[in-house]
């Protein structure tokens, strides 16, 4: 569908569809889209920030291939943020270590006023909390908290019930309020 | 569900933005410290990765991304052809030996079924036995005939004959 790509208003499905037909402003489109929240999830899943760059091109890159095989079931974001979970699991297996520890981490230097250094020292503790977490829960719950997915799309997406990621989310919200208090 | 239990479930959606609070709700969430320490962890777990600088130059991304399905692509295209032409060498290879004679034509002739098969058929019939010389011509005569009935032609069961009687059939079969 060249020249009808509307940023606002074409859906992803559509743009999925306009990408298989061969036009590729509409893997730009998605691409915009995406790419920041797919950073953010994959650097609180636990992904080194000198890794970000080379993993989020890497599930860009094996999402498009494979891009027939989003049937719609989820959103394309959530599908997205999946793969790049799994990607993120292989990595770390591949490199026999754990996820990083936030004390390992380069922290930006903030050079802003007092609320914002609360804000991120609050952060910096949820952050270390998640990475304490079980993958499965850890998963289950940023896909909540940062795109407020619901229990049936997060099951489509990691194989299980509704009811089972229920279950790891209000496991995942008791561990960090009690590793965050 | 408690109230607790059912705002619990809420609040992740209407912190990304894809729902909003009734006014019940909010009245529950302004009493309720249990809430409001959740409402505030999933606040900030939205947020994560905002203030560690993660931001991406799309464009730039895509490019990178299209490149390397390009790349992806023409590695599949240059494999399926050296592909075909393997096959096409292969196939070329084989008639060449069939055609000079380097392969055994004996053995790969299919060895003549007739009379091998009526050598091994050799399925006792004891109700035929007795039968006279006119009565087996009528019957034999009655089995030739074709099955213009449209029934179901009556097979010999297999699962009657022992192993030696099955391999024969099976041998027959496969000629």
């Amino acid at each position: 569908m060249p020249g009808s790509i509307r940023p606002d208003s074409t859906t992803d499905p559509d743009l999925v569809a306009a990408y298989r037909e061969g036009d590729e402003r509409a893997a730009t489109e998605l691409v915009r889209r995406h790419v920041k929240a797919l950073g953010r999830f994959l650097y609180s899943m636990g992904a080194e920030q000198d890794d970000l760059d080379d993993l989020t091109q890497e599930t860009l890159f094996r999402a498009f291939r494979r891009v027939e095989s989003w049937r719609g079931g989820a959103s394309f974001r959530s599908w997205l943020l999946t793969i790049g979970s799994n990607l993120l699991r292989d990595q770390v297996r591949k490199r026999k270590g754990w996820l990083v520890s936030i004390d390992d981490r380069e922290i930006p230097d903030h050079s802003d006023p007092h609320s914002d250094l609360a804000a991120g020292e609050a952060e910096d503790r949820v952050r270390e909390g998640l990475t304490r977490l079980p993958r499965l829960q850890r998963e289950v719950f940023l896909l909540r908290a940062q795109e407020g997915s619901d229990y049936g799309e997060i099951a489509t997406l990691l194989g299980t019930t509704p009811g089972a990621a229920r279950v790891h989310y209000h496991h995942a919200v008791k561990r960090l309020k009690e590793l965050v208090r | 569900m408690t109230e607790c239990g059912w705002l619990s479930d809420r609040i992740p959606a209407v912190s990304a933005g894809r729902a909003q609070w009734t006014p019940e709700e909010v009245q529950h969430l302004n009493l309720c410290r249990m809430c409001q320490q959740e409402w505030e962890l999933i606040r900030v777990a939205g947020r994560l990765g905002n203030s560690a600088g993660v931001s991406f130059d799309a464009p730039a991304v895509t490019g990178a991304v299209l490149q390397r399905l390009e790349r992806h692509r023409e590695m599949r295209r240059a494999r399926r052809r050296t592909w075909g032409l393997t096959g096409l060498a292969a196939a070329a290879a084989i008639a060449a030996a069939v055609w000079t004679g380097g392969v055994d034509q004996g053995s790969m002739r299919p060895v003549p079924a007739g009379p091998v098969v009526a050598g091994r058929l050799a399925i006792p019939l004891p109700e035929l036995e007795s039968l006279q010389p006119a009565e087996l011509d009528s019957v034999l005569q009655t089995m030739d005939e074709p099955n213009v009935s449209g029934a179901p032609v009556d097979e010999p069961g297999l699962g009657n004959l022992n192993s030696d009687e099955l391999e024969s059939v099976l041998d027959s079969w496969e000629g």
